[in-house]
């Protein structure tokens, strides 16, 4: 006669056999000392099982003792926002103070650079540029899906060194060169004229001249640059000014506050500045790309032009189409556009009839007024296509990092915490960075750091649009009940971001609320590797 | 604590009281904390969860029938919460590993397998729990430690019933695959032939 199988023993033994099964099974064992032997070390397993469970060898953690009280204590409130204040001093007198001198004494003016860097010119007067940000982020998260559809091709860490090496692409830093000058002003650099530096120069000074030459790239943090050499590679310039007089082989890549170009650039030009000024004399081989508040162009571009600006003030000649979204434009009777010029406006755009445009201006007017604002249908359609660029992204976060997304939903229900920490994370993250490029770890760290940051202000509504989901009906289990929740969270987010004045708060405490939750989602993952890591060393 | 007294805590519980709550709490905090740990992968997520079971607790007392044992409730409670939690990360593996379910089983030898209960103590079995699918430990968890009956293991892990038998074969197996696998004394799987 056949053996039973182990299925069967480990069911008779459980008691979920039914009489006559339970039965054979007893009559068959007791002539068979192979099934007896089975069904014993199932039976000592089962002991085995009971007792490794049972056995207690872990107290109970401290902070479980108190029962936890309904809605919460005020405490939790009180003690986050009380720590995060702390943790935002502690950051600002320990360490961002005492390098606020240090820049001082090397030659930047007291606060000069904060404000510059955060408070004047391109961040304020750039809000167009950082909604197309948005924009970028949303074409990205669709890259990110295909990344996802093709996961099963590629190995997870490929696939995150592949959208990790495109986004690097995007910021498109050339690699440098291995060898790169590194001159710090004392305070102010400069390098005469018939000098030849061979490599990459990094300038860390007050004011930097160039009248020598470049074979490399120029990178310089500085107050004022002025550049009246021969450059050979690009320009990265990350300053209160800058003038380029002499030519320049590669790109010019600008953070500035004011960009004055007078010379050839032979490939392209991204600026991102309060004011982008092309001289009359000033050519452009390649692109333009700006992001500003006041845009002046009065010299020769072969490429196209891309710009978000404020006003943008055209009096030169474009080879190829112009794309330009503006409070104003005015196009002077200098002017002379080859391909085709889109734009859309605030305002009806100033065309002088001298002009020469290859076919007429299409432009559009965006209402921003209130009342006119709510009335258009494009308006709605725009911010259905942000609800479902946000959703997207959701749903990519979700399927690529389940566990991490989940916690982070959950970590936006600590409320208090998660403020406290995001206010610290919102102006941290980028002060930090800015430091990281500035002194040892290098530009790529920094700019690495930054892009995680936007990505994560994108990603801090997405949760608490999945938060209040749940909220609202309750947790579910599963992909598809998160999907819904989220849907309905980011809907009630973005209806909410639409009422007049109210909404632009209420997103900005979603944003900190979110990237405060983010934070105490990444702690809470990294905490094991961390404590390994402490008793490694 | 005797009935009477418990169903006199849960009437005052349920009137609002504080003191009664805490009392209730320090009573079944422990056992509920040592259920999601071992439940939950980790010991954060089971403090996490053992403070969310019980809030739950709290807003739900009022469904919970006295004519069943308390502790039963509390532990169908605290077992749907820490599946929840482990179904809601758990999407991704579920999409590339669904195929498993279906792969045959060596059958064990049952020295060998004896010989593997002698070489593991109960911290072994318990890091080779946190290290099973959350499927196969939690059954496992309900099963042995709960001593859940095959029908309300069904319920909570939302399968039918005729499976459970395999779920916790199955889970029992990938155990000792782990453990062997970890070392001791045996060298490879316990498992023999047979036909
Ligand atoms: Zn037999």
């Amino acid at each position: 006669m056949s053996h039973f199988d182990e299925m069967t023993c480990l069911l008779y033994l459980e008691g979920q056999l039914d009489a006559d099964h339970a039965d054979g099974v007893r009559t068959h064992a007791a002539g068979c000392a192979e099934c007896r032997g089975l069904l014993r070390a199932l039976q000592t397993e089962s002991v085995w099982l009971r007792e490794s469970l049972e056995a207690d060898d872990e107290s109970v953690p401290a902070r479980l003792v108190q029962a936890p009280e309904h809605g919460g204590a005020p405490w939790g409130w009180i003690s986050a926002l009380g720590l995060s204040a702390g943790g935002a001093y502690t950051l600002w007198s320990g360490f961002i103070e005492p390098w606020q001198a240090q820049a001082a004494q090397a030659g930047f003016t007291q606060g000069n650079l904060l404000t510059m860097l955060f408070f004047s010119g391109a961040f304020w007067k750039g809000w167009d540029a950082m909604r197309s940000l948005m924009e970028f982020l949303a074409v990205g998260t669709l890259g990110l899906v295909v990344m996802w559809l093709l996961r099963r091709h590629l190995r997870r860490t490929t696939a995150l060194a592949v959208v990790m090496g495109a986004l690097a692409l995007m910021v498109a830093l050339p690699p440098s060169a291995g060898a790169a000058e590194r001159r710090t002003g004392d305070p102010n650099y400069s390098l005469p004229a018939g000098e030849v530096v061979h490599t990459d120069l990094i300038v860390y000074a007050d004011s930097t001249r160039i009248d020598g030459d470049v074979e490399g790239d120029l990178i310089a943090f500085s107050r004022n640059v002025t550049v009246n050499g021969h450059i050979k590679g690009d320009i990265i310039a990350f300053s209160q000014e800058l003038r380029v007089n002499g030519p320049v082989d590669g790109n010019v890549r600008a953070f500035v506050q004011n960009l004055q170009l007078y010379g050839t650039v032979t490939r392209n030009v991204l600026a991102w500045a309060g004011d982008v000024n092309l001289d009359q004399d000033a050519r452009v081989n390649g692109t333009l790309t700006a992001g500003s508040g006041h845009l002046e162009m009065n010299g020769k571009l072969a490429g196209d032009l891309l710009a978000f600006t404020g006003d943008a003030d055209i009096n030169g000649q474009l080879g190829r189409n112009a794309s330009i979204r503006a409070g104003h434009l005015t196009i002077g009777s200098k002017a002379e556009i080859s391909g085709q010029a889109t734009a859309q406006l605030r305002r009806p755009p100033d065309v002088s009839t001298g002009a020469k445009l290859g076919s007429p201006l299409d432009w559009t007017i965006t209402k921003s007024g209130p009342e006119t604002r709510y009335s258009s249908a494009r308006y709605y359609v725009h911010h259905v296509l942000r609800w479902g660029a946000s959703f997207l992204f959701g749903l990519v976060l979700l399927f690529v990092v389940p566990g991490f997304f989940f916690d982070a939903v959950k970590a936006c229900g600590k409320t208090a915490p998660a403020i406290g920490f995001g206010i610290l994370f919102l102006f941290a993250i980028p002060i930090a960075a800015i430091i990281v490029c500035i002194t040892v770890v290098g530009l790529g760290v920094g700019i690495s750091a930054m892009m995680f940051w936007a990505i994560a202000i994108y990603a801090a509504q997405v949760l608490v649009g999945a938060w209040l989901g749940e909220k609202i009906l309750g947790e579910g289990a599963g992909a598809g009940a998160a999907l819904g929740r989220l849907a309905l969270g980011l809907a009630i987010l973005r209806a909410l971001g639409m009422l007049p004045f109210l909404g632009g708060w209420i997103s900005f405490v979603v944003v900190i609320w979110g990237i405060g939750a983010v934070a105490l989602a990444i702690y809470k993952n990294m905490r094991p590797q961390l404590a390994a890591a402490a008793v490694a060393v | 604590m005797s009935t009477a007294e418990l169903a006199d805590l849960l009437a005052q519980v349920r009137a609002g009281d504080s003191d009664a709550w805490g009392d209730l709490y320090g009573q079944y905090a422990p056992a509920i904390f040592r259920f999601c740990r071992r439940a939950l992968p980790t010991r954060e997520d089971a403090e996490d969860a053992t403070t969310e079971i019980f809030m739950k607790v709290r807003q739900k007392l009022g469904m919970y029938d006295s004519s069943r044992p308390f502790t039963a409730w509390l532990y169908k409670v605290a077992s749907n919460h820490c599946w929840d939690t482990l179904r809601r990360r758990r999407i991704r593996q579920d999409l590339e590993t669904g195929d498993l379910e279906t792969l045959p089983l060596e059958h064990p030898d049952p020295s060998q397998l004896e010989q593997l209960q002698m070489d593991h103590d109960s911290k072994h079995v318990r890091a080779g729990l946190a290290k099973l699918p959350d499927r196969a430990r939690m059954a496992l968890v309900l099963r042995y430690y709960s001593e859940m009956s095959y029908d309300e293991i069904a319920d909570t892990l939302g399968v039918r019933r005729a499976f459970v038998g395999v779920l916790l074969l199955r889970a029992r197996h990938q155990l000792r695959d782990v453990l062997a696998e970890s070392g001791g004394g045996l060298q490879g799987a316990v498992a023999r032939g047979r036909s």
